[in-house]
């Protein structure tokens, strides 16, 4: 009997969201089928590769992405490398230096980080937050207001934020918005439906739906994922068709398979293969569990995911 | 599973407002219940136009091109014993929100619209009564299978025949609810897809009983693998019932703002 492919036909679509002004944008989401099912309907908008930079500079990076960035003195420099890397498509950087448990930096000092590298690049941008709430709340409708006009996606609203983080972006100033949740799908569309309470439209939303590094209780990132897309698909859910994106080098440069050093591991191995790996191996996972795009930091790892991305799709 | 699928009955010729308003052409009060549905969560809108004898066909177009062009192509559920008019909706309808529905064929008299929906690759409501109400089961299910097997000669998807096993209303008819019940059982295990006027149940009850008699029934209707009603969206009560029910069928996912949407 000959085989007839049935292609699994969804009466619905993940919404499109472009982020970045001029001739210089990404677009994000599009789709109707589950991640890289080409052989369903082909893909509207392939996943992309963002690279993650910090307003604290080199600091604490590996062997390989200090190679990489050498004679970058400034975060302008810093941020054109980050752009010019071999399968970036946008950048993000991180504001990590303003927690309140970690540098302390002041707004001020962050949002002139943030003027110096948006000015240096002219590719979409990303900004993260610090992790602490409250900073955030306070920090990030400031970086939506100076970027006016330059569409960039503003990570990190929270639950607990959201009514800060979500009017300046979205409304206000008119970025887009990446609501946060960890690893959480009720809260995942709880923060979808409160922000669009607020008036956010949904075309205006990127999810950031939490990872964790490949080995650290990974499989729930898999069953959330998941679970996310098919209802956004199979059940037309519209709270749930937003894209996603995966911040995934915060998550894996941290944990010790990538952070050990080859003297106190020597039977591991040199520490920037490891942390390559890591941050591959996750970065993979996620975009076949529905990352729409991925952030990561090491020039190896943002050519390999792009590569991989370009075969599939 | 989908969610359970809500049929907003409330532009209904019945209504002086509604019948008005569709004699002369006057938008306003039908795109005014139309959006409370809609707001209420309603997914289809049911437009009856009543017998509709002399200009069916012209009524039932504009009020398809009414809605849809207002509510972003909203899917409609076609009401009339005019089948020139349902056509004639059909011609001018927008399927990107879903296929137009039937409303409705039944195995008797009726039964030739099964045809109109199967030539119009539309969705039809199958009332599984020939002459008055079914005395069991036996002669529900016989009806069901004659209106499928025509259905699928005419090469309709089986799940494009919603089955509606006629609602009985409690003040007369309270021993034949869980007959009711178990029809829907029925139709469910069959994989076929179901529907009907559920509040027919509480007629002639206070108004501040129907609403507790419907959501207790819509719950208890879910349960056994009902797909749809035609009901008032407007329902509060009625409407956070299905909400509920579509959390606990795993129908959609739960959120703590789930009412609200």
């Amino acid at each position: 009997m000959p085989f007839n492919q049935k292609p699994q036909k969804f009466n619905a679509k993940i919404n499109t969201v472009t982020i970045g002004s001029g001739d210089k944008t990404v677009t994000l989401g599009g789709g109707s089928t589950f991640p890289f099912y080409t052989f369903d309907a082909p893909a509207e908008n392939a996943p992309k590769v963002g690279v993650e930079i910090s307003d604290m500079g080199l600091e604490g990076a590996s062997e390989g992405i200090k190679a990489y960035y050498e004679g970058a003195s400034t975060m302008a420099d810093i941020a054109k490398k980050a752009a010019a890397m071999e399968g970036a498509d946008f950048v993000a950087l991180l504001l990590e230096g303003g927690d309140p448990n970690g540098a302390d930096k002041p707004v001020d000092e962050l949002i002139a980080i943030v003027k110096e590298v948006a000015d240096a690049i002219d590719c979409p941008l990303v900004v993260e937050g610090c992790k602490n709430v409250e900073k955030d709340a306070e920090l990030l409708p400031k970086v939506a207001e100076v970027l006016q006009g330059r569409n960039v996606l503003i990570m990190s609203e929270k639950e607990e934020n959201y009514k800060a983080i979500g009017a300046a972006a979205g409304l206000a100033y008119d970025q887009i918005v990446g609501a946060e949740s960890a690893v959480d799908i009720n809260l995942a569309k709880q923060l979808n439906v409160i922000t669009t309470q607020l008036g956010v439209k949904p075309q205006k939303i990127v999810m950031n739906v939490g990872s964790a590094c490949v080995g650290y209780g990974y499989e729930y990132v898999v069953s959330t994922m998941d679970r996310i897309k098919g209802a956004a698909l199979s059940q037309n859910d519209n709270m749930l068709q937003m894209p996603i994106i995966t911040p995934v080098a915060s998550e894996t440069w941290g944990v010790k398979e990538a952070s050990a050093s080859e003297a106190d591991m020597p039977e591991w191995g040199p520490q920037d293969e490891r942390g390559i790996d890591m941050e591959i191996m996750t970065a993979a996972a996620d975009l076949v569990s529905g990352s729409d795009a991925v952030i990561l930091r090491h020039p190896q790892s943002v050519a390999t995911i792009s590569k991989m991305i370009k075969a599939l799709v | 599973m989908a969610k359970f699928v809500t049929i907003g009955e409330r532009i209904h010729c019945i209504s002086p407002v509604i019948r008005d308003a569709m004699a002369t052409r006057n938008p306003e009060p039908i795109l005014k219940r139309a959006k409370e549905q809609l707001e209420a969560g309603a997914t289809y809108l049911d437009v009856n136009i009543g017998p509709a004898e002399n200009d069916g066909e012209d009524l039932m177009k504009w009020a398809v091109k009414l809605l849809q062009e207002n509510f972003d192509n909203v899917p409609l559920a076609l009401d009339t014993a005019n089948k020139k008019a349902i056509e004639a909706g059909i011609t001018v309808y927008n399927r990107e929100k879903g296929k137009p529905i039937v409303n409705s064929a039944d195995a008797g008299g009726r039964i030739e619209n099964i045809d109109l929906a199967a030539a119009n690759d539309a969705i039809v409501i199958a009332l599984c009564s020939a002459e008055g109400i079914p005395s069991d089961n036996d002669e529900r299910m016989m009806y069901c299978q004659n209106m499928l097997e025509r259905g699928m000669m005419l090469g309709m998807e089986p799940t494009d025949l919603w089955f509606d096993p006629l609602f009985l209303v409690v003040k007369g008819m309270q021993d034949k609810q869980m007959e009711v019940l178990e029809a829907i059982k029925m139709f469910s295990d069959m994989g076929l897809n179901s529907t009907g006027g559920l509040s027919n149940n509480s007629n002639g009850m206070p108004k501040h009983i129907r609403p507790i008699m419907d959501a207790s029934l819509v719950a208890m209707c879910m349960m056994q693998g009902l797909t749809s009603a035609i009901v008032n969206p407007c329902d509060v009560r009625l409407m956070e019932t299905i909400k509920s029910c579509d959390v606990f069928k795993n129908n959609t996912l739960y959120a703590d703002s789930y009412l609200e949407i």
